[in-house]
């Protein structure tokens, strides 16, 4: 398929047709509502399920209950939309039927503005809800990423029963770009063994996050975490850029890696060693892959578009002995790459001087 | 006595914001702006007093434009809020202002509870049957086949009545109004205002943007007293330019009848505000299958929830005199751990 101009917001609710959503509950929200408009087209000309709910409460519970009968099913919101859906998130996890999620990432906190915004960092990688567990996120900083992990999505959902997350700032969901769609896949013509679709002749299948007793649930629970030690293991994803010979490291995803990457370029030109790290996935989040890139690298520059939410997670893979600046724009603003330029030609002439005086 | 005593007349002007006012042109919210700007001065209360409390979405926007106390509060919920200050407040004038997004989808749970409770508080619900912040989604009250940017084959939904859910939920005063017809707006907001305890406005209101043909002739005041009746306590329901269309009950079906050879005004309703059956019969006839009523649907004097939670207070301290933290502390079970 060629390559059209594409609005993310359309472009991720096409490629979610095209994945195969069989259902789709949401509440109109800026910046995320074209995305709701463009299933309330499409998905019943396919003859699939689309539902405005009547609050974001409602939609996550509509797909809980779809998902529950092994429907593939999503919703999208944007940050406040997002907090409402924390009490029917926890209890997906806890019932392990696979629910997809795209934020459109809005500033914060309360109904803060509907500016670009990476406000839900800690929202969603830190559990999303109350109890131990962790949905997959995955943030993409293109249109075509965010279509490829789109449909990515509701494989890693169905795969591990479990929350994918897709999140994105309002910037991607809003602005158009050049990118390919991927061919309509077909339907599954089964539901899952463990869906609720009738007893019939088989044993009866239970979905519930209810476990009384301490022991059932203790139980459940190290399931649980051992599913999400596979997940870690295996979906990893995330991109370097120029790191080879790079004596200085921007940590930075989504929007806030674009213009990272502009800063490196321009950086680049001017001969410092800068290179760019870029976590696809925010959970699980590549700790070990930066922390491999400080046994050579000591300096690190986390760029986000919020207060300082990914830097304890950098820190935490970096360790205590390397250094880690911050550059962050909350309140729904973009940082310029003049901005990271100046700061990263800051942090080099420090380490330079830093070197000389040692 | 000095000239610093004498209570000053407040206007109008007294309650207007130093905001610019950000709707669309001809939006008919800034009509239900100036409205309730001119109600307040005689409504008794001092402006220190009054409290505007709004949710989310374009009438929301409301608190910014009062020179009042004003809380710009979350998604369906300014009448949870406006619920604790009225309570704990009982002095202030507290109007919820609200939209049939915001007070109907994710507020509708908060709407119920609130109308059941009868706290003293002014709910005004701006009606345009249509998501205009979001520009342009179908609405609980959008009707059924309504073409909008959320249902482009037409809404297969049932919309929302909320007179008919307000005094379903045990509202003391239901009333409608339109943003178009500023006298009648204003004598209902008025009498809104005056009742004791939960009043409901709802405000058919016009989006000129995302929803600009919703109300038809009753936006047009050369049409519109041919499809509106105006209820007015111990009156016949005459309506019509020219006075000579009716409501009678034919058995228990509501009619709308020409007045002339075969019927006159004596066979037409007589509207009696303190009918609970007749205001859910009234609130059951929708536009445009019938005229829109508006007016005072219903009125009922009760208790206010503060009354009551007074009177529970006074009866406990009467009977157990008033409270000592220390000894209600002391008089529990206590165990003594050695």
């Amino acid at each position: 398929m060629a390559k059209e101009l594409l609005k993310g917001n359309v472009a991720i609710a096409e490629a979610a047709i095209r994945a195969g959503c069989q259902a789709y509950f949401g509440y109109p929200i800026t910046p995320q509502t074209e995305l709701l408009e463009h299933m309330s087209k499409r998905m019943p000309e396919l003859g699939r399920t689309f539902l405005q709910a009547e609050s974001e409460v409602a939609a996550v519970n509509m797909v809980y209950g779809a998902a529950s009968a092994g429907v593939r099913v999503m919703t999208s919101s944007s940050s406040p939309g997002i907090s409402l859906m924390q009490e029917g998130l926890s209890y997906i996890a806890g019932s392990e039927v696979p629910a997809v999620f795209v934020d459109v990432m809005r500033g914060g906190p309360g109904l803060g503005n509907i500016q670009p915004s990476q406000s839900d960092y800690n929202q969603v990688t830190k559990t999303a809800g109350h109890g131990d567990y962790r949905p997959i996120v995955l943030a993409p900083s293109t249109i075509q990423e965010a279509i490829d992990l789109m449909v990515l999505s509701f494989d890693l959902a169905e795969k591990y029963r479990t929350i994918v997350f897709m999140v994105l700032d309002g910037a991607i969901g809003q602005m158009m770009e050049p990118a390919e769609l991927p061919p309509m896949r077909e339907l599954p013509t089964e539901r899952p063994s463990w869906a609720l679709t009738g007893k019939g002749n088989r044993d009866k299948n239970i979905v519930t996050s209810i476990r009384l007793g301490a022991q059932p649930l203790a139980d459940f629970n190290d399931i649980l975490q051992e599913k999400l030690a596979v997940i870690e293991k295996n979906e990893l994803r995330y991109d370097e850029l120029y790191t080879d010979d790079a004596e200085l490291v921007i940590v930075a995803y989504g929007t806030a890696a674009r213009v990272a990457h502009t800063a490196v370029k321009h950086l680049r030109e001017e001969n410092i060693p800068v290179g760019l790290f870029r976590p696809i996935t925010l959970w699980p989040f590549p700790y070990q892959q930066l922390g491999e890139l400080a046994d050579r690298v000591s300096t690190f520059l986390s760029v986000e578009m919020n207060a300082g939410q990914m830097i304890h997670d950098v820190r935490e893979s970096v360790g205590r002995q390397a250094e880690i600046e911050f550059l962050g724009r909350p309140g729904g603003i973009i940082p310029l790459p003049e901005e990271i330029e100046e700061k990263v030609r800051d942090m080099w002439r420090q380490k330079n001087l830093a070197a000389q005086i040692n | 006595m000095t000239t610093a005593n004498i209570p000053l007349k407040l206007t109008r002007k007294d309650f207007v914001s130093d905001q610019t006012v950000r709707w669309c042109p001809g939006c008919g919210d800034y009509s239900i702006l100036a409205q309730i700007q001119k109600t307040l001065p005689d409504i008794g209360y001092k402006k220190e007093d009054i409290v505007f409390i709004s949710g989310i979405g374009c009438s929301s926007r409301f608190p910014y434009y009062m020179d009042t106390y004003g809380i710009h509060s979350i998604h369906g919920r300014a009448p949870t809020l406006a619920s604790g200050l009225a309570i704990t407040n009982p002095n202030l004038s507290v109007w919820v202002i609200t939209g049939d997004g915001d007070g109907l989808s994710i507020g509708g749970n908060h709407f119920i509870h609130t109308m059941r409770r009868n706290i003293n508080l002014n709910v005004v619900l701006f009606n345009n049957r249509i998501y205009g912040l979001t520009k342009g989604q179908y609405s609980p009250t959008s009707r059924t086949g309504a073409k909008t940017k959320s249902s482009p084959m037409g809404s297969i939904e049932q919309p929302v009545n909320p007179v008919a859910l307000a005094l379903s939920s045990g509202a003391t005063f239901v009333s409608r109004s339109l943003d178009a017809h500023t006298k009648h707006l204003g004598e209902t907001l008025a009498k809104a205002a005056a009742h004791k305890g939960t009043s409901f406005v709802e405000v058919f209101q016009n989006c000129v943007i995302f929803n600009p043909n919703e109300w038809g002739p009753l936006e047009d005041r050369r049409q519109r007293d041919d499809h509106i009746i105006y209820l007015e306590h111990g009156k016949p329901m005459v309506f019509g330019k020219n006075h000579d269309k009716g409501i009678r009950l034919n058995g228990f079906m509501p009619e709308v009848v020409q007045l002339g050879d075969e019927f006159s005004v004596d066979d037409l309703i007589v509207h009696d505000e303190t009918s609970k059956q007749l205001a859910y019969t009234l609130s059951s006839l929708e536009y445009p299958d019938f005229p829109a009523f508006m007016g005072v649907l219903y009125q009922e004097e009760k208790p206010t929830y503060t009354e009551v939670l007074m009177d529970q207070i006074h009866t406990a301290q009467e009977t157990k005199g008033v409270g000592d933290l220390n000894t209600l502390y002391r008089s529990a079970d206590l165990w003594t751990v050695a």
